[in-house]
């Protein structure tokens, strides 16, 4: 009778915990079942609050948990993020006006049709007209002209352009808390955890507190961040470093409120290449909050610092970007070995880090607790093979996660540092993506190299970043289908005229941001 | 820039509107907004949905006229076939204005009528005049100034309507498929109407309440006036000659 899962104890706040009591909640349906979820926290301790940018994966999670996006939008100081735009990454200029910015967009929004037909080997002969993002989807040029994802008509988490948001961690961190345990039924302790206590199977049997004492459950989940207390200083899962692959192992972290209230607000994450790393600029609706990521290996904090104050200079002047306080956040670069383990799981920062360059961390945060609540263990018999499928899917991610950020790196033609060099050295780089690299010379990535798996970027994300870093295809010589090629150019000529008319209807995200703030999205 | 004057009978001594109905004066609407006051009227001859403000994302109800912009299938040979005209649109070229005044020390508002003076259907020759000859209001503007009461205090009571449908989520999106005479298929999107499943389960003491402050009969009234999308398509037909 014992072996049934019924009590969740997640270990640790801010946003890991809260999102995952919330979706955990929300699955298990509390108040019609036998399921618990407590939550402990400490009040001693201070979220680090870092991922201010989400997937569009929050929306489905938002609806999922039962928070309106007016209320969303309006605690989280939010915004709506249609991708990240990259500037400086390249490494080259050019006299064509289509690439005289060193600057490309990934979108959120997949190529038009992108299931049917992979149009990039039909956009590569017109490469010199048109940059492929615009080519393919309306969002990057309504990106660029500050246009906001969909209308005041439009009903809540319905959108005309893929979005997903931008947001105060802090803010949302509570606004989590509050609906867990008002909402959602979720058990709040304010505590500090002491001990840990297996059983003699090794299971975790209960945690101890200072002030509540013992808090026993079935299944526990590790949600302190850095810390990593149970899945770390407990069971002593191996760390994998990645530094190797990923250089950056700093930020420094710098909020910068507007001037002007009705301050346009960018619809994508500014990403900006430094000769040490990148500067994140995410645009909220109340201020900015702009951070330097670099290798500590290549660069001084103070030279990182300065480069910092000088990216925020031609914005908010020379005498406020020196005065703004900033901070350091110092991390490793890599995740657990292992992140289900017994009865315990390691979800958000325990589980790993890596530099926010696609804002992973919220949405591995979605993912773990989704698969959790959906495959939620009923018994111990059974939670070894969970495990195990959770510990494979999870390792993948993170696996592609690498990958997929070393693909921005890798193809850049930047000599300036010596970190640039070391980016494009294959020994920096998974074998993976050397394969994937070798592959790509002759075939156009599309939905095959990722077959057998559920993967976190589709195929579509690598053709956004290749062609915008200036990637180029040399394809064997194949039967030309007239068919697919009338297609795929009514395609690009629809894509052209679908630009126009939603650039048209289309306001400004501050617009439409005080809209939401006055009258609110209707939920149909 | 819109024109808007205080009606007065000195500026507008030799006023008149002229009530004809076309595109020229502007009928060439395919709805109008509308409101429980005056659902009665308008379900005994227009279909009573509910669409968004494309500015502020707010329903509200509004009276059909036709199926696509620029049609109104109720307008023949320079007259509304119809003898209800609902009130939104038949108060045109007049406005609705609020003018603070002073009475023994204490600031007081009134509403007062406004004159859009570029509206086409305002000149000297031909219509309604305005004023009689020694400058009393003649009945036309006195039958104006009560309809424009009517109008002010019924779209109260239609935004009370509406946050109430919201509130107990009574709206549903639906597509309305119309086919003419021709087998031609048309399809008309963006309209909203009651969820009559939803209706059918509110408590007792709900339907109650709505029924002590006239919204059940108004719920009612716009699933009445559906059957009027019949008519509509006749007026179509009947327009292309089909």
């Amino acid at each position: 009778m014992d072996n049934l899962i019924n009590r969740v104890i997640i270990v640790g706040g801010g946003s890991a915990g809260w999102l995952t009591a919330c979706i955990l909640a929300a699955e298990l349906d509390l108040s019609n079942s036998n399921y618990t979820v407590t939550l402990v926290e400490s009040s001693d301790i201070n979220p680090i609050g870092v991922g201010e940018g989400t997937w569009p994966t929050m929306r489905a999670t938002l609806k999922k948990i039962g928070i309106s996006e007016n209320e969303f939008i309006n605690c989280c100081d939010a915004s709506f993020k249609q991708g990240s735009q990259f500037n400086d990454w390249q490494g080259r200029t050019s006299t064509n006006p289509v690439y005289s910015q060193d600057s490309y967009i990934h979108p959120f929004t997949v190529p038009v049709e992108f299931q049917n037909i992979n149009l990039a080997p039909h956009w590569q002969p017109y490469s010199e007209q048109v940059c492929f993002a615009d080519a393919v989807s309306t969002q990057s040029v309504l990106a660029k002209q500050g246009k906001a994802p969909k209308l005041i008509t439009s009903p809540e988490y319905s959108f005309i352009g893929n979005y997903g948001y931008h947001l105060d961690a802090g803010k949302f961190s509570g606004l989590l808390k509050k609906h867990a345990i008002n909402k959602l039924n979720v058990k709040h302790v304010i505590d500090n955890v002491t001990e840990i206590h297996n059983d003699d199977s090794g299971f975790i049997n209960h945690i101890e507190t200072e002030k509540n004492g013992a808090i026993a459950g079935d299944i526990f989940v590790d949600c302190t961040g850095f810390a990593s207390l149970l899945i770390g200083k407990h069971y002593n899962i191996d760390f994998i470093n990645k530094q190797d692959q990923l250089f950056n192992n700093t930020a420094i972290a710098i909020q910068t409120p507007y001037d002007d209230p009705n301050q346009d607000i960018a619809s994508c994450t500014l990403s900006t290449a430094q000769t040490n790393g990148w500067i994140w600029d995410i645009g909220l609706q109340s201020r900015r909050g702009v951070g330097h990521v670099f290798s500590s290996d290549h660069t001084t904090t103070d030279a990182a610092e300065i480069q910092l104050r000088q990216y925020l200079t031609p914005t908010i002047g020379i005498k406020q970007a020196e005065a703004l306080p900033a901070r350091t956040i110092n991390f490793t670069p890599g995740y657990r070995e292992k992140f289900w383990h017994n009865n315990c799981l390691a979800i958000g920062m325990s589980a790993g880090f890596i530099e926010p360059l696609e804002a992973s961390a919220l949405a591995l945060i979605e993912q773990s607790a989704n698969f959790l609540a959906e495959q939620f263990p009923k018994n111990r018999a059974i939670m070894p093979i969970i495990a195990k499928r959770y510990n494979q899917t999870t390792s993948q991610h993170w696996t592609q996660i690498i990958e997929f950020l070393k693909l921005h790196y890798v193809l850049t033609k930047r000599t300036d540092s010596q970190y640039w060099l070391d980016n494009v050295d294959p020994k920096s780089m998974p074998d993976s993506l050397i394969e994937n690299l070798e592959l790509w010379q002759h075939q156009y990535p599309y939905r095959l190299d990722q077959a057998g798996y559920n993967p976190l970027f589709p195929a579509a994300s690598y053709q956004y970043v290749m062609f915008g870093m200036g990637f180029k295809s040399n394809p064997i010589a194949k039967r030309q289908d007239k068919q697919i090629e009338q297609r795929a150019q009514q395609l690009f000529n629809e894509n052209r005229l679908r630009t126009q008319q939603q650039s048209a209807v289309l306001t400004s995200n501050r617009d439409l941001l005080n809209k939401v703030k006055k009258f609110g999205f209707a939920k149909i | 820039m819109p024109n808007h004057t205080l009606v007065n009978n000195i500026d507008h001594k030799d006023t008149k509107i002229n009530t004809e109905r076309s595109a020229a004066y502007g009928d060439d609407i395919w709805f109008t907004q509308t409101f429980p006051a005056e659902y009665r009227s308008v379900q005994a001859y227009y279909p009573i949905f509910f669409t968004k403000d494309e500015n502020t994302g707010r329903f509200f109800s509004v009276a059909l006229f036709g199926f696509q912009q620029n049609e109104n299938l109720f307008i023949k040979d320079n007259r509304w076939s119809v003898p209800y005209i609902p009130l939104t649109h038949a108060r045109t070229p007049f406005l609705i204005g609020e003018q603070a005044l002073m009475e023994d020390g204490i600031e007081k508002h009134q509403r007062v009528l406004f004159l859009d003076e570029d509206h086409p259907r305002v000149n000297t020759e031909q219509g309604e005049p305005l004023f009689l000859e020694f400058g009393a209001n003649a009945p036309y503007l006195e039958s104006m100034a009560d309809m424009m009461e009517v109008l002010h205090h019924g779209i109260e009571d239609h935004n009370a309507f509406i946050d109430m449908l919201v509130e107990l989520e009574l709206l549903e999106s639906f597509t309305l498929d119309v086919e003419l005479n021709d087998r031609s298929q048309h399809q008309m999107l963006g309209f909203y109407t009651i969820n009559e499943d939803k209706l059918a389960a509110l408590s007792s003491e709900v339907i109650a309440k709505l029924h002590q402050n006239g919204h059940l009969q108004a719920i009612y009234m716009t699933l009445a006036s559906q059957s009027n999308v019949t008519r509509l398509i006749q007026l179509k037909n009947a327009q292309l000659g089909l």
